[in-house]
């Protein structure tokens, strides 16, 4: 099989793989960091939305750090073991980096259905468009990365295509960070 | 072109910053959970600046942390962190241009009603301090006439009361100088509230010159018209 040209050729001094990584990252700074912005302007602009906040599960949320701090770690490991050759333990850092993908799933699962029995929606008031926006956007980017990890992990374990491994870390890392700052922004802050 | 058949070769692109060393992964992991326990137990003591340092300075950190050791940003291509920062940048930008927008309410020449309205409920719905917005809808009333001959008259009067306002360029006829010593000798105060309260054309001149009178008080238009005094030489 022919490989893709992304992954055997070098552009900009680093390989065409990693250069577009970092261009989907440098329009994701964007993206998150727009609406971010709006979130925090219209926040200072709105001394209530702090008594809204105040609805938000801080436990929930700084778990969910934890579990996304711990996945960046398996992915990390896993970007190790590919550079060691090791395919079949890159790729089972991998799905463990997947598994906490999906504990971080499934608590905001939780969450959600939980603050909508209450009756805090989409359409409820600024904060919780923004609340819902941003969280389920960064959700979105843990189930794009989940699936792809999954794709790259199933060649890694042959022992192909281990450069992948490396980028898809580089965006998990990505998502993590954008946790990071979602974090205080949406539950500590009250 | 380079071929890159492994990751091992891939790797010898960051040559120029030797090989590439692992730092101790779980140690950095260690620190950032560190890191988010005191980022969730700041806040807790209830002070302002220590949650601000420890919720949002932390965060930085933690950002910085993964950034350098987990996306290995330290050891990449320098204009990869360029492109970054120039990202970050155009949020400052976009920051710096729309939150005056957002987070004031009012300005000189416009009002968001809606959204004063919807902080005024919420704040009283939430049976929290609705006694520091409550004052404000007294405050228009209250406001000194040098904030109303600043919000309403400098565009066409001018700051020092001298008829050249920005505004003042267009107009035909000029606006009023109420700097000059003559413009006086032919007005007392009465005059001067007449015209602002029911415009130029009520005393035979220009219709430039909009009423006020559903604006103002007689109070504040007495107040303004005392403002005006002031300017006079």
């Amino acid at each position: 099989m022919q490989k893709p040209i992304a992954t055997t050729r070098s552009m900009a001094g680093l390989p065409t793989g990693r250069l577009a990584v970092w261009w989907v990252i440098a329009s994701e700074i964007v993206i998150f960091g727009g609406l971010l912005v709006s979130y925090i302007m219209h926040r200072l602009g709105h001394p209530e939305w702090g008594g809204y906040a105040s609805h938000t599960n801080t436990w929930a949320g700084a778990f969910n750090t934890l579990v996304l701090l711990s996945s960046s770690l398996a992915a990390v490991l896993a970007h190790q073991a590919a550079e060691h050759g090791d395919g079949k333990k890159a790729a089972s850092l991998l799905r463990l980096t997947c598994l906490g993908g999906l504990l971080f799933l499934c608590v905001k699962g939780f969450e959600w259905s939980h603050e909508i029995h209450q009756g805090f929606v989409l359409s409820t008031n600024g904060f919780w468009s923004f609340y819902y926006t941003a969280a389920g956007l960064h959700a979105l980017h843990v189930i794009a990365g989940m699936i792809i990890m999954l794709v790259v992990s199933a060649d890694a374990a042959k022992g192909r295509e281990l450069q992948r491994v490396e980028l898809i870390g580089i965006y998990w890392h990505f998502v993590d960070i954008v946790w990071i700052f979602l974090f205080p922004l949406l539950y500590i802050a009250k | 072109m380079t071929t890159h058949a492994n990751p091992a070769a891939a790797h010898a692109d960051r040559a120029d910053h030797g090989e590439h060393a692992h730092p101790n992964y779980i140690k950095v992991w260690g620190v950032l959970v560190i890191l988010l326990v005191v980022s969730v137990c700041g806040p807790m003591l209830g002070i302002q600046a220590v949650t601000i340092i420890t919720a949002f300075g932390i965060a930085i950190v933690k950002a910085y942390l993964v950034a350098k050791n987990f996306m290995h940003l330290n050891i990449e291509r320098r204009f990869v962190v360029y492109l970054l920062l120039t990202m970050l940048a155009f949020l400052i930008l976009l920051f710096g241009g729309v939150s005056p927008d957002v987070m004031r309410h009012a300005g000189r020449n416009w009002e968001n009603t809606a959204a004063q309205e919807e902080i005024d409920r919420a704040l009283a719905a939430a049976g929290g301090k609705p006694v520091q917005k409550a004052a404000e809808p007294a405050a228009p009333q209250a406001a000194s006439a040098a904030e109303n001959y600043k919000g309403v008259c400098v565009p066409c009067h001018g700051e020092k009361g001298d008829g050249n306002g920005a505004a003042a360029v267009a107009l035909q006829p000029k606006p009023a100088n109420f700097a000059d010593p003559a413009f006086w000798q032919t007005r007392d105060k009465a005059h001067i509230e007449k015209v602002i309260r029911e415009g130029g054309p009520a005393v035979g001149k220009s219709p430039l010159m909009a009423p006020f009178g559903g604006r103002f008080s007689a109070q504040e238009i007495s107040a303004l018209a005392d403002y005006l005094l002031t300017f006079k030489k």
